[in-house]
């Protein structure tokens, strides 16, 4: 039973960042139906940065987070009107090449700054809480707590503000939200904006509980996107369930099936997943 | 029409002279490698360029087709030539099974669902080790025909140059027989409006699956005859950066043509000759010329070069 | 990185120029190695070794071959121990820029698929860091390699770690790497002689950096000990995990990885007591004179400290200068492949060889070096003793593996 536990527990920390990518994921699909593959690497250049800031700037973990989180966001920003919005109109195929394009681009960028030796964000959490034989590091208790306040705030952003629900409104019904005198030209941007903050939140997350290094941001993306077909395509609710499940299911399947196999049982729960319920766990059908 | 015939005849006589042009046997090394790619590349033009599916998966597949050739030749003793047409059936079966699932998703979905597969594919080329040998791969894989020193020797990269011409030479026909079929043609009007397809009653499913498991088998042709010619293959050369490498030889050389994937192919093999001086903005200067030619070459080089010579032709 | 390495090489070129005699003819020699990507860690000091002892060569009198003496100029091409590439440089060194000795290989993958075709080469192939056993199985006539299979090390391990009085021992690495699986399986065999037995064989991949779910199943089982094999920026997470999962059970491993590198993912006390059962590479406690210079000239001339397994490209130069010497041709490569499988230990080398029959390189053009068991303690790797080795008889199993 203890062992039980503590898999699930070791599943949620790694699921909450994957939920924290599915969100950026699934606002970009669910908004502008775009792919946005470059988003694990962008990801990944926000955790390099904070790692930047705070071992060779000497920044206070805190503001480096919050410089990393703006820089994300002008960042997200430019990637939209720089590349996606030129092909905005044309096939849907080409927005997928221009991001795959902007992947390597970002990763040679990182690899060009950072180097290719694995970087982790030093913090001061060393601590290890135990009850009854599970136990829980410190530094994982904060990343499920931050990922969960992200979330709730994100969630209050769309449902509550006037913003978020111009944002809801572009998703159900464009040509209606011109009509209703929205912006629609300031929407991608700002969803981009969010999204790519969601992103370098992660990011800082994976750089301080593991480890940032070339090719860890292109995994993270792809896993994000298994949470994306888990949960329903564009779902809010169903980034956060399918994150949640494919973080669990990778460590149970790694835990008591096959740790070399871990990642082939959770794709095999995507797969089963489009084939008993296509339009995801948590999505319309 | 007999311009493009002329054309056709003059690329072809290039092909058949080059290795006698080419002083420095390196650059037939690479042309060798850079035909293997115009198979790849065709297989991946038929999924991306005609039916408008990006498939991640390309890679994956030569490694199907380089692995089961090489496996069943030492496993079976079965002789290079039947193992390398067996290749690409293995494959397609391969294909079968993941294109089902895969083709249940439209658009950017399909090729996530696809690159996943990739990446199924490289962890259990990896950890099946009791059939793939893991990390350190099979080596002194067979060349076809009778060893050393035979009449025909396929040690002799010339002579291995002729054999993988003529295979990319029929494929890039068997290509154009599909484009051209009925078959290509509800693949095109799939790729301009999928809706439309299935509103008229054609099962247009079955007509992206076969476009699937068909590119698919190019590619473990490819696969096989890059086996056979290196005679050592591991995991790490089927990994998604080549899924990606096709994807970008088909945009680069323009994608829904059959002289575009023949030209990407060698850009491909060729170019990072040429971008060695700059090593390290290698990565940065690919994908900025994935985004760029995107946004203003939508149709690669061929399309460029046939507005060029539109624009001269009107005046 | 490749800056340096082109530096590197104008500097040699313009010495030469500079100070060429009439019977002076430049050797140029070729370096196949991961200069980029994730394998660069052990690829780069590798090709930089090989540079720096040309230029040591060079500046002792260059190699004499009859009348001549020959100046080593050094190519280096990065194939970013990937087959294809590495396929690709190899082929560019002997096609293109006429080169008979090719130098470096840091990486098993890449070197695998050189190792396929070199053979047919005129062309003697000296390979490095790369541990995976079936490379000097082969019966190539034309291809050495200074590093030791890592079942030969695995043995001397499991026979260290069944001493310490260990019965269940539970497994976590990069099994699917095979040189890592060879090392386990070799560990296997022996400590089972002494009645112990391994209860879990976990693998963890190159890109993993989560590894408690594994760790979890393991603290279950509730090994005597743990046993950590794979590159170190996996590793070093699989020790801070097990501390952070309370497991108080002795840790060992094979991972050569340096203190920076681990320091960098776990705290000090995360890693007391921690073993690292390998072979002796460099280290400046158990080095000899040779080694304290070269670890000087390397910090030196590259503004960092040598990786522990540089040297093993830089006593291929060393390696290949005596041989050439010995067979007095450097047309002849058979010659000289035939000279190196004679050579005995040199006093340049750096790293510490055990001899077989008395030649440095036995009949599979393998070489072996002493093992050692390593501890962190308070911060540091310490050299505790040497592992017990026995090349004699591992060379003899190597002549019957196929």
């Amino acid at each position: 039973m203890t062992e039980i536990l503590q898999q699930i527990i070791n599943g949620i920390a790694i699921g909450g960042v994957y939920v924290l990518i599915a969100l950026g994921l699934t606002i970009v699909f669910g908004i502008l139906g775009i792919a946005h593959f470059a988003h694990g690497s962008v990801s990944m250049f926000g955790g390099y940065l904070t790692f930047f800031l705070v071992a060779q700037q000497g920044y206070p973990l805190i503001l480096a987070i919050l410089v990393a989180l703006v820089v994300g966001m002008v960042l997200g920003v430019l990637i939209e009107l720089l590349a996606y919005r030129p092909v905005r109109n044309a096939n849907h195929i080409n927005a997928f090449i221009v991001a795959l394009g902007l992947t390597m681009m970002v990763e040679g960028i990182n690899l060009q700054f950072f180097g290719a030796e694995q970087v982790v964000i030093p913090t001061d959490a060393g601590r290890v809480f135990s009850i009854g034989g599970v136990t829980l590091p410190e530094l994982r208790l904060y990343v499920i707590l931050a990922a969960a306040a992200l979330i709730l705030a994100m969630t209050i952003f769309v449902e509550k503000t006037k913003t978020g629900q111009a944002i809801r409104a572009v998703a159900e019904n464009r040509d209606a939200a011109i009509l209703m005198g929205i912006n629609v030209q300031m929407i991608p941007l700002i969803v981009f904006a969010i999204s790519t903050a969601l992103g370098v939140a992660a990011g800082v997350m994976v750089g301080s509980l593991f480890a940032i290094a070339p090719g860890v941001g292109e995994g993270l993306v792809v896993k994000g996107f298994a949470v994306l077909i888990l949960g329903g395509l564009g779902s809010i609710p169903g980034a956060v369930v399918g994150g949640i499940v494919l973080g669990v299911t990778e460590a149970l399947a790694a835990g008591f099936i096959s740790s070399a196999y871990k990642d082939v049982i959770a794709f095999v729960v995507m797969i089963a997943v489009l084939l008993l319920r296509p339009q995801g766990l948590m999505g319309r059908a | 029409m007999p311009r493009k015939q002329i054309f056709l005849l003059i690329a072809l006589a290039a092909f058949i002279a080059l290795p006698q042009l080419i002083s420095v046997k390196y650059y037939l090394h690479l042309s060798i490698l850079a035909l293997i790619w115009v198979i790849m590349a065709q297989g991946q033009n038929l999924i991306q360029g005609y039916t408008g599916y990006v498939s991640i998966v390309q890679a994956g597949f030569m490694g199907i087709g380089a692995y089961s050739t090489a496996l069943m030749g030492s496993h079976f003793g079965l002789p290079v030539t039947l193992t390398i047409i067996l290749a690409p059936l293995v494959t397609a079966v391969f294909a079968l099974a993941t294109g089902y699932p895969s083709l249940r998703v439209k658009g950017h979905c399909f090729a996530i669902v696809t690159l996943a597969f990739n990446m199924v594919i490289f962890i259990v080329l990896l950890n099946f080790t009791a059939l793939t040998n893991g990390e350190a791969g099979i080596t002194g894989i067979p060349k076809p025909g009778y060893g050393r020193g035979a009449w025909i020797d396929f040690h002799d990269r010339q002579v291995y140059y002729y054999f993988v011409l003529i295979v990319a030479v029929a494929m890039t026909a068997l290509a154009a027989l599909i484009v051209r079929s009925r078959i290509g043609q509800i693949l095109l009007a799939i790729r301009q409006n999928e809706d439309l397809v299935a509103s008229v009653g054609v099962a247009s499913w079955k007509y992206k699956l076969f476009a699937f498991v068909v590119s698919a088998m190019f590619a473990g042709l490819a696969g096989a005859l890059y086996a056979h010619y290196q005679s050592f293959i591991n995991p790490e050369i089927f990994s998604v950066a080549q899924s990606l490498d096709a994807i970008l030889a088909v945009i680069i050389g323009g994608s829904g043509t059959l002289t575009g994937p023949v030209i990407g192919a060698f850009i491909v093999v060729f170019l990072p000759e040429y971008l060695r001086f700059a090593d390290s903005f290698r990565l940065i200067l690919y994908g900025l010329i994935l985004v760029l030619a995107t946004i203003f070459m939508p149709r690669g080089i061929v399309g460029l070069a046939r507005d060029i010579a539109s624009r001269l032709g009107a005046r | 990185m490749k800056i340096r390495a082109l530096l590197g090489c104008s500097a040699a070129t313009l010495m030469l120029v500079g100070g060429a005699h009439a019977a002076e003819k430049t050797l140029t020699i070729g370096v196949a190695d991961a200069l980029t990507g994730g394998a660069a860690v052990y690829g780069l000091p590798q090709a930089n070794s090989v540079e720096m002892a040309a230029d040591e060569i060079n500046a002792a009198g260059g190699i004499a071959v009859g009348d001549d003496t020959y100046m080593l100029d050094v190519i280096v091409y990065d194939d970013k121990a990937n087959p294809t590439e590495a396929t690709n440089a190899v082929r560019k060194l002997i096609d293109r820029d006429g080169v008979r000795y090719i130098l470096g290989f840091c990486c098993s993958g890449a070197t695998g698929a050189v190792a396929s075709f070199i053979e047919y080469e005129d062309a003697v192939m000296l390979v490095g860091n790369a541990a995976e056993r079936s490379i000097t199985t082969q019966g190539i006539s034309n291809l050495v390699r200074t590093r030791p299979p890592a079942d030969y090390t695995g043995a001397a391990a499991g026979a260290f770690v069944a001493k310490q009085g260990h019965k269940r021992i539970a497994v976590l690495g990069a099994l699917e790497t095979s040189f890592y699986a060879s090392y386990v399986e070799a560990f296997e065999e022996e400590f089972k002689k002494s009645g112990g037995e391994v209860i879990a064989h976990e693998v963890f991949a190159s890109k993993d950096r989560d590894m408690s779910p594994q760790l979890t199943k393991i603290r279950e089982m509730q090994p005597d000990a743990l046993l950590v094999v794979g590159y170190v920026e996996p590793a070093a997470f699989a020790y801070r995990q097990a501390t952070e999962l309370g497991m108080d059970v002795p840790r060992y491993g094979f991972t050569s990885g340096s203190e920076e590198q681990f320091l960098r993912v776990a705290s000090s006390e995360q890693m007391e007591g921690v073993w690292d059962l390998r072979p002796t590479e460099l280290t400046l406690q158990s080095t000899t004179d040779a080694g304290l210079a070269y670890h000087a000239n390397y910090s030196e001339r590259f503004g960092d400290a040598p990786s522990p397994s540089s040297p093993y490209a830089y006593d291929q130069a060393w390696a290949l200068k005596h041989a050439i010497e010995a067979a007095g041709s450097v047309e002849d490569t058979e010659a000289v492949a035939a000279a190196l499988r004679e050579l005995e230990v040199f006093p340049e080398a750096v790293m510490q060889y055990l001899p077989v029959e008395g030649k440095m390189f036995d009949q599979n053009g393998q070489a072996y070096t002493a093992n050692g068991a390593f501890q962190w303690q308070e911060g540091h790797w310490v050299f505790v003793e040497e592992l017990p080795s026995d090349q004699e008889a591992y060379s003899r199993f190597l002549s019957t593996v196929n």
